[in-house]
């Protein structure tokens, strides 16, 4: 007795594997900028996944495989090609060293109000100005990985992921700030 | 512990993702420091504004259906008497397997399922409501429509396309800007006696619009629902989607979709 699964090693896979393509298609958006790229990374995605199916695990969480995948298929085709102004943003300063002036905006109501009527559009251009580690452990977190499954994906210690998402964090305050006045 | 370290472990507090003993140390620290609980605070906001009205860019139709062509079907047996009816039986099991399958699956995925629906409806409502308990619900009161849709004008990536005047049955009593989502709204509100009608347009791309149960409203097709007691319409023209929510009654809410679908 013989099954397809042999020929295709995608087929172990499942088919599950294709219900994350919205949320990985919102990384690669964020990642690369724009919809052919993002279109082009979710694809060579899936294509990677399927060659290395047999490296996934059951019963391990799926989507940060996937998530994984992406990121290291955008690090290795896609960031090359560009010089890209995001790579040592903002959210590569530690926070502890951005001063008590700047941490003040938020610190009454009324700047906390400003913050929750910012727009869409304003909170995707502050996001944006990020760098790739910035912007891809703030969309982790709120993809709702946790810090180990972060740091799966990223490739880092939990402690790594835990300050970085706390400079990513503080940096885009710092963004929004500017949105907010 | 602190402030320092306190700030580094806020947003895992919050997350729910500190073990007992950290978290209890954190609690204490906030207790005894204004600092710390105002950025305890800056966090609160910050997330639900990222989960609240970050754009999400969800794949395209197309990618989805490249990908479900490309994707391999589930392990299939087979028998070595097969063997010589490969080439006959294997494009015949591919296309009975999309059709049994996949095409159930990606409706089930990707068309909107009856779970969007409710959050849809239920976004509706809570931006009624929202409109409703501003000190000042209307941002411009009318003199009739072609008074509130130019005020629109700079306030809105979009033009709102809506040409129901308002008349004895639904006078219109302004507009106001408002939030769908995660993308701003034009907010048309009409009246039906002492019941305050939203009329809700906003960009429709990229919004779980529901597939299933539709009837059709004026010109369109809409998806009727009730939540908390509020009748609500969802329809789509164009690029741009229609919100209408009302307690007043479903029948009545349905002859000012009508008129508004109209076009």
């Amino acid at each position: 007795m013989r099954t397809r699964g042999a020929e295709d090693p995608g087929a172990g896979l499942g088919r599950e594997a294709l219900a994350y393509v919205d949320t990985l298609h919102n990384l690669a958006r964020y990642l690369t900028g724009n919809e052919t790229d993002a279109e082009d990374l979710v694809q060579e995605t899936y294509a990677r996944a399927l060659k290395a199916a047999d490296q996934f695990t059951p019963g391990t969480n799926l989507k940060a495989w996937l998530f994984r995948i992406l990121r290291n298929t955008f690090l290795s085709s896609y960031r090359r090609q560009r010089a890209s102004p995001l790579v040592g943003g903002l959210d590569t300063v530690d926070p502890a060293h951005q001063g008590v002036a700047d941490e003040a905006w938020l610190r009454d109501d009324v700047e906390l109000d400003r913050l929750r009527k910012l727009v869409a559009e304003e909170i995707e251009a502050a996001l944006l100005t990020l760098s790739e580690e910035g912007r891809t452990v703030i969309l982790l977190d709120l993809e709702g990985l946790t810090e180990t499954e972060a740091a799966q994906v990223l490739g880092c210690a939990v402690g790594t992921v835990k300050s970085r998402l706390a400079r990513a964090r503080s940096a885009l305050r710092q963004r929004l700030k500017d949105y907010a006045r | 512990m602190d402030c320092e370290t306190v700030r580094l472990h806020l947003h895992a507090d919050q997350r729910g993702h500190l073990g007992p003993e950290l978290h209890r140390a954190l609690r204490t620290h906030l207790e005894g420091c204004p600092a710390c609980t105002h950025e305890e605070a800056a966090e609160h906001v910050l997330t639900e504004v990222l989960e609240r009205r970050l754009p999400q860019h969800p794949a395209s139709l197309a990618l989805k259906r490249r990908l479900l062509a490309q994707w391999p079907a589930a392990p299939v047996e087979s028998r070595p008497w097969w063997r010589g009816w490969r080439r006959a039986l294997v494009p015949a099991l591919a296309s009975a397997l999309v059709l049994a399958v996949g095409l159930p699956l990606y409706h089930e995925l990707w068309s909107g399922a009856r779970g969007d629906a409710t959050a849809m409806v239920a976004e509706a409502v809570n931006d009624h409501v929202r409109v409703l308990q501003r000190d000042r619900p209307l941002d411009v009161e009318s003199g009739g429509i072609h008074e509130v849709k130019p005020w629109f004008a700079g306030r809105l990536d979009f033009a709102p396309v809506v040409s129901f005047e308002g008349d004895a049955e639904f006078p219109l009593q302004g507009g106001a800007l408002g939030y769908f989502v995660d993308r701003k709204a034009a907010v048309f509100v009409y009246k039906r006696r002492l019941h305050p009608v939203s009329l809700f347009v906003f960009r429709a791309e990229g919004l779980p619009w529901p597939a299933r149960g539709l009837t059709p409203i004026g010109g369109a097709a809409g998806y009727t629902s009730v939540s908390r007691g509020f009748n609500v319409i969802l329809w789509r023209a164009g690029d741009l989607g229609y919100a209408l929510v009302s307690d007043v009654d479903a029948r009545e809410l349905g002859r000012l979709a009508a008129k508004l679908a109209r076009g």
